[in-house]
């Protein structure tokens, strides 16, 4: 079944450059495993900078993460009390207060300093100069 | 009644490569240094039969032997470095092959057509009318079993080697082989 092959030249026909061998095993050795007097030279900093690169961007990278996420989370708080107007606000806070507990939670002292008297008509006056309806008092 | 084809490397030289892998238990750098320098040129012929091209030949092993580097951690004393490295070899030829056919303009498969368009000394090919005829018969097959030709009648490797290279039974490989001959030898009666 052979005999065509067989009557082939055992010679291979495909050629290389001179010297090919010997440059592509260098190169070879080179980029992988190293000639020992290039290992020797490799100091410890030189063979972990690999290691040592790849820790410090984790390190920015978590430090940039953090920091976004604190900055973030401070404007949030800033933007929910904007977010109600001081108006607003006021009224909320000033109707939710229970006038009992607040007389309960002052102090003696307090309570048992004597107001000054103002006559009704000073009271009038006041509330017309600071354009205060009468009604928005009761 | 084979004709013995002589490689750049017989097999049958080739000193046992135990040595290598007792050296590699201490010294992992030591000895890839000694695998390069022992199958580079073998290596090279495999692919190069399959490649053709030198410059791809070239790529290809010096692919093979940076994956074998990036591997040699995960390299066990009972495998076979000689198959191990040609299954790598092969593998990355394999993946030559297929992107140069994604990309039709450069296709070969003519090789007389191809070497008479090359600038002269630039293919690297020296071989007469009959080679390129066996090379062009050769390339007419599917390139698994081209691949086991080579192997076969290159490279003169055993089945048993063959088998853990191309992940394929011995039985399968007979039959491949015995296929591929009767195909080349139609070819080249035919012309």
């Amino acid at each position: 079944m052979m005999q065509k092959l067989k009557s082939i030249p055992d010679k291979n026909p495909f050629k290389v450059p001179e010297n090919y061998f010997e440059e592509v095993n260098r190169k070879i050795i080179s980029a992988t495993a190293g000639y020992e007097h290039e290992i020797k030279k490799t100091g410890i900093y030189t063979r972990f900078r690999p290691y040592l690169l790849a820790a410090a961007s984790v390190a920015v990278f978590i430090i940039i993460g953090y920091s976004a996420i604190m900055l973030s989370t401070h404007n949030r708080t800033y933007h929910k009390i904007a977010e109600v107007p001081y108006e607003e606000y006021s009224d909320i806070y000033l109707n939710e207060i229970d006038l009992h507990s607040l007389e309960e939670n002052l102090g003696a002292d307090i309570l048992s300093e004597e107001l000054p008297d103002v006559s009704k008509t000073e009271i009038i006056n006041y509330l017309m100069v600071e354009n205060i309806e009468i009604n928005d008092i009761y | 009644m084979h004709l013995r084809r002589k490689s750049e490397l017989q097999l049958s030289n080739i000193k046992p490569d135990d040595n290598i892998t007792e050296i590699l238990k201490t010294d992992l750098s030591k000895g890839f240094r000694l695998i390069v320098e022992k199958y580079s040129s073998k290596l090279y012929w495999h692919i190069r039969r399959l490649v053709i091209i030198h410059e791809d030949a070239d790529d290809v092993l010096q692919n093979t032997f940076f994956n074998a580097w990036r591997s040699m951690g995960d390299f066990r004393n009972e495998s076979s470095l000689y198959t191990w490295l040609y299954t790598i070899a092969t593998n990355e030829s394999l993946t030559l092959i297929n992107k140069r056919k994604k990309n039709s303009a450069v296709s070969i498969d003519d090789l007389g057509s191809y070497f008479a368009n090359s600038l002269e000394g630039s293919s690297w090919f020296d071989g007469d009318e009959a080679q390129i005829k066996l090379q062009n018969a050769i390339l007419q097959l599917p390139e698994k079993q081209r691949i086991v030709f080579n192997l076969k009648y290159f490279d003169e490797m055993t089945y048993e080697q063959m088998s853990k290279i191309t992940r394929t039974s011995e039985g399968a490989l007979k039959a491949s082989y015995h296929h591929a001959v009767k195909k080349i030898e139609k070819i080249l009666t035919g012309d």
